[in-house]
């Protein structure tokens, strides 16, 4: 008895914070619906209409704010860094799993570090390197400065995955006939690739999350959704509709990336990621 | 078809800050064609370091490996074309037994009809015919262990190194992949290193044993020699089961070592008067005897009847430690009971205590 009352609070203690953590996004979802003129109502009116995404859609003409470019934007960006990250991560995550060199380990720790280090202690001297170097504002800048992101997130998972795997394996490979490259490539890789696409996924919503470096190092040319999603709230009265329609969209790429690759991102978080 | 010859061989481990390991100190063999030699050794002792620099897989600090009279120390692994059968297996994941089998093959760009031929022929000497659709991960060790065997000997590689081919298995795979093993290495005839800690495999496997400890070969010989005259008293007591018994004790003047007061027993070797020596007795060549005068008498620990034989643990008069004696099935000896033992003298080993190497 006393067992089942306790289950039963623990199941309201849980639904108490289910509803607790998602309200926002059922209020987000209402505030974009709402007509313009009832925004600010003190009154429980809900009148739906698809305004506010068609003005967000529709290339922002009338507010001025392209939204769309924003969202092409992010998606080059965070898949650029991503994709960069992937192809310098990979490797320097099997160097470091399977070798110990002078200085890899002080390497592997300077690259944490650019997790925990706020962005905020470089975003001032990235920002004037940015305009002496002419990247800021644009595309390879934005990729760039978000491998601080996306690099670290990469090298460390993926390290963890390189260490589980027997290096017999490879060796076997080299026996075969295979060169390093080659059993690197057609063996070590093939046998991470759940790995590879968990943590892709995991870097790719870091990107597309991150706020602080299109905030100071793009204007309008390479600005992503996280900045642009702001532009509404600008001008003569913030128009919260228009913000909360802009952030539901750009909830959907990370959102449909994660459906799609939810086998891999099961199998691939629950082993080998947090193993040291 | 293919000697092998490892001369000086050595291996340091550098790393910063503490002195360097010496895994390997300059070992030599020579291996006949299509000799099997067991490197027999516990874990630790450089016997899989030498393995994987004879592969190519671990670079060599000094010495030299020569294959068919050839040195291959800078030949990079790749093509070497040696073949090995991996501890655990290294066997591909996500490809059948037919595409692991036929791997190496395709790296080395043979045409498709021929790999399938060979992997054919290789699985049928093999027996594994009916596992080629397999994957690994459905396999038992045993088929798993005879599929890396087969990788490793479809390429007809020069050199054959395997190891610890046995270690995983379960006992009564263990005996019959023994004993293919065995048929399939003399079928083909591939010069063999064989790298293991467990005696028994070593044994019945190899036509020569090296016993290695601390990087260096202690001893060299077929599995009589090691067994019957071990050069010192690492490789009796390491070879061997149940263990040798290893007394010390004092040389006396009339060719006997005295064990203790009132114990002694007669060694096939003259010794200088005083000297401290080690007895290496084998709980086998020992015999319990009736009352006979020459015959040690010792008290009974434990006895633990093992079916085919017993297992005596005995108390000899003032010596510390026990007297391990192998009996017979029907022997029962009762804990505090008084026996007598003997020994063959032409059985007994006898070591320096201070250098540990035999006497003879």
């Amino acid at each position: 008895m006393k067992r089942r009352l306790l289950a039963v609070a623990a199941d309201g203690a849980l639904i108490l914070y289910f509803v607790f953590a998602l309200f926002p996004v059922a209020w987000m979802i209402i505030l974009s619906l709402k007509p313009a003129n009832e925004l600010f109502s003190t009154y429980f009116s809900f009148t739906p209409t698809l305004d506010a995404y068609r003005t967000v859609l529709g290339a922002g003409s009338d507010e001025g704010v392209p939204f769309l470019r924003f969202f092409v934007n992010s998606l080059v960006v965070s898949l650029g860094a991503v994709g960069l990250s992937l192809v310098i991560g990979l490797p320097a995550a099997y160097a470091a799993a399977r070798w110990r060199f002078r200085g890899s380990e002080n390497l592997m720790f300077t690259l944490l570090s650019f997790r925990f280090a706020p962005e905020l202690t470089v975003i001032i001297p990235l920002f004037v390197l940015y305009q002496k170097l002419g990247l800021f504002d644009s595309y390879v800048g934005m990729v760039w400065v978000l491998q601080l992101v996306t690099l670290p997130l990469i090298v460390w998972i993926m390290r963890s995955y390189f260490s589980d795997l027997s290096p017999e394996l490879e060796q076997a490979a080299l026996l075969d006939g295979y060169t390093r490259k080659q059993a690197f490539f057609k063996v070590a890789l093939p046998l991470v690739g759940p790995g590879i696409a968990a943590v892709s996924l995991l870097a790719f919503i870091f990107a597309w999350n991150n706020f602080v470096f299109p905030l100071v190092l793009t204007s309008s040319e390479a600005q992503t959704v996280t900045v642009g999603a702001l532009s509404f709230l600008g001008g003569d009265r913030p128009k919260y509709n228009l913000t909360a329609a802009a952030a539901l969209v750009s909830v959907v790429p990370p959102l449909l990336l994660a459906l799609t690759i939810q086998r891999y991102l099961v199998r691939g978080l629950s082993f080998g990621a947090v193993k040291s | 078809m293919t000697e092998l010859v490892l001369r000086e061989l050595r291996k340091t481990y550098a790393s910063r800050g503490r002195p360097p390991v010496e895994a390997v100190r300059g070992i030599g063999l020579e291996l006949r064609s299509g000799e099997l030699l067991g490197l027999l050794g516990p874990s630790g002792c450089g016997k899989s370091t030498t393995l994987r620099m004879i592969a190519g897989l671990e670079a060599v600090t000094g010495g030299d490996i020569l294959v068919g009279g050839g040195s291959v120390v800078k030949v990079p692994a790749q093509r070497r074309n040696i073949g090995v059968a991996f501890e655990n297996y290294a066997l591909y994941p996500p490809l059948t037994v037919a595409e692991n089998l036929g791997f190496g093959l395709a790296a080395r760009r043979r045409p498709r009809r021929e790999v399938a031929a060979r992997v054919r022929g290789m699985a049928e000497r093999i027996g594994l015919t009916e596992l080629l659709d397999a994957r690994p991960g459905g396999l038992s060790s045993g088929q798993k262990q005879r599929v890396a065997l087969a990788r490793a000997l479809i390429r007809e590689p020069d050199v054959l190194l395997l190891d610890e081919p046995l270690s995983h298995l379960d006992a009564a795979q263990r005996d019959t992949t023994r004993r293919e093993l065995k048929r399939i290495q003399k079928d083909l005839g591939h010069t063999t290193i064989l790298v293991t800690h467990d005696q028994e495999e070593a044994l019945s496997l190899a036509d020569r044993i090296a016993v290695m400890k601390d990087g260096v070969i202690q001893q060299l010989g077929t599995p009589y020699e090691i067994y019957d005259s071990p050069a010192n008293l690492f490789v009796a007591d390491f070879v061997g089961e149940p263990a040798i018994n290893l007394l010390p004790g004092v040389a006396g003047a009339d060719g006997c070592v005295r064990l203790s007061e009132g114990v002694r027993l007669a060694v096939p070797v003259r010794l200088a008067a005083g000297r401290e020596v080690v007895l290496g007795v084998r709980p086998e060549d020992l015999r319990l005897v009736g009352e006979d005068t020459a015959a040690l008498r010792a008290r009974v620990g434990a006895h633990e009847p093992l079916l085919e034989a017993g297992i005596a643990t005995l108390a000899l008069d003032g010596v510390a430690g026990p007297l391990v004696v192998q009996t017979g099935p029907e022997v029962r000896l009762d804990r505090g009971e008084t026996v007598r033992v003997s020994a063959d003298p032409r059985l007994t080993h006898v070591f320096d205590a201070a250098t540990g190497e035999a006497l003879r």
